[in-house]
């Protein structure tokens, strides 16, 4: 019998792998560094829902704020109360303390009431070159796709005389085939963990995630396609104790799929939003107006999130799909503490999973992960009710 | 045949040692120390002292071990670890095969979990980082009175009334111990609304997971009489009194593991083929 391999392990030996992994390591990476040594600028972007496209077709770099390697959130406490989650007090911590000083300029949209309490602070208390503001529609459908086509043409305005730059159509469609064609590799990597023995690791294909909003999309796309070919070379790894999927809003940091994946178990799935299988579903389209077929993928095609009105159904369904295709032994929910949105989707996704018999173990966190021992008890705990045959 | 299970907590060390006499099982000894600063010198002086209950020479003796607990990843020779959840199911309904509701009381967590029929564990719940209905909570409000554990237990038991509080978090709680004390309520009457208050945490979180009898409570706490009665009042049912130390619950769930697992690697080595169907 030949070595065991653990799952991941091989992916060590993958020079793409180690540089996506080098630069979520910091808020800056190197990546980013040579962009802007270069002269490149570069647009923070709060949360998932500001239209990426746009900004590479402006010959900007979109980089998804992080406050990677923060310890704590002081700076925040007298702009937020105790009622904001900790998402966006670490991410206004890391700003005050300089940590984005890299960006040339900071977008949001109106995800949640913390996130627009975080652009209003940020905007009030950090000289940035550029701020914008995207009113993002609460449904979906044809007439919201419509509206923001129009807000999509309000942006792009605003880059264009911000910035100096003509965004055309023909720039637009290149910004849009490149990051259809890294959703479509990343979905590649994705579909490689339906098997029985998935190559990669839950918080691997995080990392891989969230490296495409670190640095430039080209660079991220070239290293994107080496790993789809190391991947595809390595041999099968260990079989898993149990195959979980991950649901809820916003992760970015592996850490906590490093501490669930202690415990004998593979996270082999995920309905996340910005750095997830959400972001990746699906492709946007070029075959009408650009600007309404980004806005379309944006409200309609993409599967939503809890502050999207109405969608509950379809979303439980996405999920119960990705169970079904990755074979998943049970779902793990993940809430920042404090999150409104999430947090009542919790109460309805256990009944939904109750009547489905989906086992769900629900999991509180704060933004800096915290309270390892008892998280894991609960993980490890959860991973031997649903492999426990015997009784 | 020996098997070991191990409980490293946060206050405690347990071990427990089963004696397998061709399949009939009985606990052979068992050991209570309190916690070292590393996990694997608690581990050490439980088995020490449980090794010279037993009149066994060494480790080397034992046919598996198995530890759990938040110390249980943490011991260099033993491998096998199970979660304190699945090993105080196992451990209670052990002790009593009826159970079906365990509420367990760690110095710094605690657990409710609820079994089928057959034992296997339905569901739990667990407190987050708060201290509030745990052992630690305990020591916080005796501390505050000026009363060892067992006095505080005591003291409840004599109150004539109860000063109910209304916070369950350690540090508001004893804020209130604290008025009052200033107001000249009896102490008595304190410590039966301190018990109260973790009563009522308790069964919050046995609610949760939809306890049904017979409900066991296991843990150091679980010796606490005054509690008891606090818990059976507000779960409307009687708490099984276990044949054993409600406190080596978890590390006989670990001991028995240590045997299932012992047994389940036999049976494999002896299988001619591997299944390859998914889990």
């Amino acid at each position: 019998m030949g070595k065991e391999i653990i799952v991941g392990e091989e992916l060590a030996d993958s020079a793409a792998y180690r540089r996506l992994e080098a630069s979520i390591q910091e808020p800056e990476s190197e990546e980013m560094r040579a962009w802007k040594d270069a002269g490149g600028k570069v647009i923070g972007c709060l949360y998932n829902n500001i239209p990426e496209e746009l900004i590479v077709a402006a010959g900007l770099t979109p980089y998804r704020i992080r406050a990677v390697g923060s310890t704590g959130a002081e700076l925040a406490d007298s702009r937020f109360s105790q009622i904001n989650c900790s998402l966006v007090r670490h991410l206004y911590d890391s700003a005050k303390r300089g940590r984005f000083d890299f960006i040339d300029g900071l977008v949001a949209a109106n995800d949640c009431d913390h996130m627009r309490k975080l652009y209003e602070n940020w905007k009030a208390t950090i000289d940035e070159p550029y701020f914008y503001f995207l009113g993002f529609p609460k449904k979906h459908g044809e007439p919201q796709a419509a509206r923001l086509a129009t807000m999509l043409g309000d942006f792009k305005k605003s880059l264009e005389g911000s910035f100096g730059v003509e965004v055309t159509d023909e720039k637009l469609r290149a910004a849009i085939d490149l990051l259809n064609e890294i959703r479509q590799l990343q979905r590649e990597l994705r579909d490689m963990c339906t098997s029985d023995d998935p190559p990669i690791s839950g918080a691997q294909m995080l990392t891989v995630a969230i490296a495409g909003d670190s640095m430039p999309k080209k660079v991220y796309r070239d290293l994107l396609r080496q790993l789809v070919i190391d991947v595809r070379c390595m041999g099968d790894a260990t079989r898993p104790r149990a195959r979980l999927v991950i649901y809820g809003g916003e992760i970015d940091s592996p850490e906590l799929l490093v501490a669930i994946e202690s415990q004998g178990a593979l996270v082999v799935a995920d309905s996340l939003g910005g750095f997830g299988s959400r972001n990746c579903a699906c492709d946007v389209s070029t075959t009408g107006d650009l600007l309404f077929d980004l806005a379309h993928w944006l409200v309609v095609d993409r599967p939503h999130e809890p502050r999207t009105f109405n969608t509950a159904p379809e979303r439980y369904a996405y999920v119960d799909g990705i169970c079904k295709e990755y074979g998943a032994d049970g779902v793990v929910q993940v809430h920042v503490s404090m999150c409104d949105l999430w947090s009542y989707d919790r109460l309805n996704f256990d009944r939904h999973a109750g009547m489905r018999n989906i086992p769900c173990l629900d999991l509180d966190i704060e933004y800096v992960l915290s309270g390892e021992g008892q998280l894991k008890t609960r993980v490890q705990a959860f991973v031997e009710t649903i492999t426990d045959k015997e009784r | 045949m020996y098997f070991a299970g191990c409980d490293l907590g946060s206050t405690t060390g347990k071990v427990v040692i089963l004696d397998d006499a061709g399949g009939e099982v009985s606990i052979a000894g068992w050991s209570v120390v309190p916690a070292s600063y590393l996990p694997e010198d608690t581990a050490g002086a439980a088995f020490d002292d449980v090794l010279h209950r037993c009149s066994l020479d060494s480790l080397d003796d034992l046919t598996a071990t198995c530890c759990t607990g938040y110390g249980r990843a943490s011991v260099s020779y033993i491998s096998d670890n199970v979660s304190e959840i699945t090993c105080h199911a196992r451990g209670a309904r052990w002790a009593h095969p009826g159970a079906r509701t365990i509420i367990d009381i760690g110095g710094q967590d605690v657990k409710a979990v609820v079994l089928s029929g057959t034992g296997k564990v339905l569901d739990f719940a667990m407190n987050d980082k708060c201290a509030a209905g745990t052992g630690k909570f305990f020591e916080v409000m005796a501390n505050t009175l000026c009363c060892s554990l067992p006095e505080l237990g005591e003291l409840a038991r004599r109150a004539g009334a109860c000063a109910h509080m209304t916070s369950q978090c350690s540090v508001f709680a004893e804020s209130e111990v604290i008025a009052y004390m200033n107001q000249g309520t009896a102490r008595e009457d304190i410590a039966a609304g301190i018990h109260e208050s973790i009563a009522r945490r308790l069964f919050s979180m046995a609610e949760r997971v939809g306890y049904r009898e017979d409900v066991v409570l296991t843990g150091g706490c679980a010796k606490n009489e005054a509690l008891r009665v606090a818990l059976e009042g507000l779960l409307g049912c009687l708490l099984v009194r276990l044949p054993i130390d409600p406190q080596i619950v978890g590390a006989l769930g670990a001991a028995l593991f240590a045997r299932e697992h012992h047994a389940s690697a036999a049976r494999r080595s002896d299988a001619p083929t591997r299944s390859t169907g998914r889990a």
